[in-house]
């Protein structure tokens, strides 16, 4: 798939083929892609974030309305690395394109009370993590069905898309695995089965498992595979480092797709380069051919 | 029963149809999937019969118009809208899933509800789906010892099937135990392909006629039966066989034989070089 010259509005740079495996693996395109899904990005001793600045410049350039919860980096972080992917956030921002709710920067605020700014709502979990997450729902629930309202603006953009990186922090914050849960499980009713948009999500566990612990990532990683559509986890090689290969990608598909198929399980390598990734089988890489 | 390598929903979907086809009455409580999905493949003249409490939307109240929440998980509110929708007899109550239910209700209460449900008349079957990964061992101990039948599903060796452990106990006391293979079809019918074989090595196809090496060759390799019985006889020089032990134990007369006679320098003396200490 090659992305040609694109005419619109300027949001788009002509730019090489990249993550083109993996929209092949995927069987998807900013073109056509399967509405509904909730896919779910794990990784454990390895960085699944090059997946997330994939599926940020992949679902901005179908042109879909994107709320971005991003709790561990900033607003300057992601907009460089989709820089070099092609898409410009400041501008897709400015559109009103992207919804961006910059974690670290909103919890400042409400961690160290300035004046009269008390802070975005949705962070209030920050305040009482007893609460739960019905805040950052009805943050995100606003957000996404204002691009279904009656305005004329939002006959511009596509079905809605939640990205959240990354959920596992939250339980560093005190929040407990069951109240994730349910925040995932309400955005998905909303988001992924009322309003036909898709879902990304990344989890994060670096423990081992343990048995008797209920709160733990791996809990929250079960929990929210059961929910998802797709699942994506990230590993390191199991042989160790590789200069060539940075790790592997399991593709599971959870859920039978429409036609009742049941899609076989995949496993792939990749390696991440400056402009993109690229995916292989096991054992054909560039380097070892 | 499930896990996240293999989801029950579909046995589960195959068992609400069923029921239906034998003409009960089916009340879904959904909290995993949207009422749309759930119909799906459950549609025909039967579908009248099937009653779905979806739970999906808003299962802890969140929004204003909650269809059912989890907090309505209590013998008296359900027999209520079991008897709200239908006046004859006895239902099947399908719940999809027990684990959404004992994340939010304590599991004390939660089988105490589905015991109360069970004794009290107006349900005639529970049948619930369990991800047993998801909850600690005596949590899910817990609710298979309240369950007549459990069955745990995992995936099968080949990619459209899947392997059941059914556990039944009767009301003799009597335990039952049995697994099986099972294919799910599109329609929802389950179809038991035998018992499952652990213990035989996966087979990947007609066994292969096995090839003799040393035929069409342009040197014979084969050997005659007088050759291989000489060659059975030898022993090899360094096994260490009965034979060997007691030739080098009574050595023969023709093998030579060692004399040795200690000389005066081989007795040296670590502590008594000079050998002049009286000890």
């Amino acid at each position: 798939m090659q992305w040609c010259n694109r005419v619109n509005t300027g949001l788009f740079i002509a730019s090489p083929a990249m993550y083109t495996e993996l929209n092949s693996i995927l069987n998807t395109s900013p073109e056509s892609f399967t509405k509904g899904d909730f896919i779910l990005l794990s990784d454990k001793q390895s960085d699944a974030s090059f997946l997330i600045h994939h599926f940020l410049s992949f679902y901005l350039r179908a042109k879909c309305k994107v709320c971005f919860l991003a709790m561990v980096q900033s607003f300057s972080h992601y907009s460089t690395v989709s820089q070099r992917l092609g898409v410009s956030l400041a501008q897709a921002k400015e559109k009103g394109q992207l919804v961006f709710l910059e974690g670290l920067q909103e919890s400042l605020s409400i961690l160290i009370p300035q004046d009269e700014h008390t802070g975005s709502q949705a962070m209030n979990f920050l305040r009482d993590p007893k609460l739960g997450l019905q805040d950052l729902y009805e943050f995100v629930s606003s957000k996404v069905k204002r691009s279904c309202g009656g305005e004329a603006e939002s006959e511009e953009w596509g079905p809605p898309v939640l990205l959240v990186d990354d959920l596992s922090v939250l339980l560093t914050l005190g929040v407990t695995v069951g109240a994730v849960l349910d925040f995932s499980h309400y955005c998905q009713a909303t988001i992924c089965s009322k309003l036909q948009g898709n879902m990304v999500m990344l989890v994060r566990c670096d423990q081992e498992e343990d048995e008797g612990d209920n709160e733990s990532p791996a809990c929250l990683l079960k929990g929210l595979t059961h929910q998802s559509s797709l699942t994506l986890d990230v590993q390191g090689l199991p042989t160790g480092y590789c200069r060539d290969i940075h790790g592997q990608v399991e593709v599971c598909w959870q859920r039978r797709q429409g036609d009742g198929q049941n899609t076989q399980n995949k496993l792939f390598q990749y390696k991440v380069h400056d402009k993109g990734a690229s995916f292989f089988a096991r054992g054909t890489s560039s380097a070892v051919l | 029963m499930d896990s996240v390598r293999y989801s029950g929903r579909q046995l589960l979907k195959s068992f609400v149809k069923a029921a239906l086809n034998r003409e009960e009455t089916v009340h879904f409580i959904g909290f995993e999937f949207s009422e749309d999905e759930l119909r799906d493949g459950l549609k025909g003249p039967f579908a009248k019969r099937l009653h779905i409490h979806s739970a999906f939307t808003d299962p802890l109240g969140w929004t204003d118009h909650p269809v059912f929440t989890v907090h309505q998980f209590n013998a008296e509110e359900i027999t209520h809208l079991i008897k709200q929708t239908s006046h004859a007899s006895a239902v099947t109550l399908v719940i999809d899933s027990l684990s959404w239910i004992l994340r939010h209700v304590s599991p004390s209460v939660f089988c105490r509800t589905l015991q109360q449900l069970r004794k009290g008349g107006a349900v005639r079957a529970i049948v619930g789906l369990l991800h047993a990964d998801m909850h600690q061992k005596g949590i899910v101990g817990s609710v298979c010892h309240l369950a007549t039948s459990v069955i745990t599903v995992a995936p099968g060796m080949k990619a459209e099937e899947a392997e059941a452990k059914i556990t039944k106990r009767s009301k003799s006391g009597k335990v039952l135990q049995d697994e099986e293979i099972f294919v799910i079809k599109e329609d929802l019918s389950v179809i038991v392909q035998g018992k499952s074989h652990q213990t035989e090595p996966i087979q990947t196809g007609p066994e292969e006629q096995k090839m003799d090496p040393t035929a069409n060759l342009t040197f014979n390799l084969r050997l005659s039966d007088a050759e291989r019985q000489a060659k059975e006889n030898l022993s090899l020089p360094f096994v260490f066989s009965k034979e060997k032990k007691t030739a080098l134990l009574h050595s023969g007369p023709s093998s030579g034989r060692i004399l040795y006679e200690p000389d005066e320098n081989d007795d040296y003396d670590q502590e008594d070089p000079d050998d002049d200490l009286d000890v």
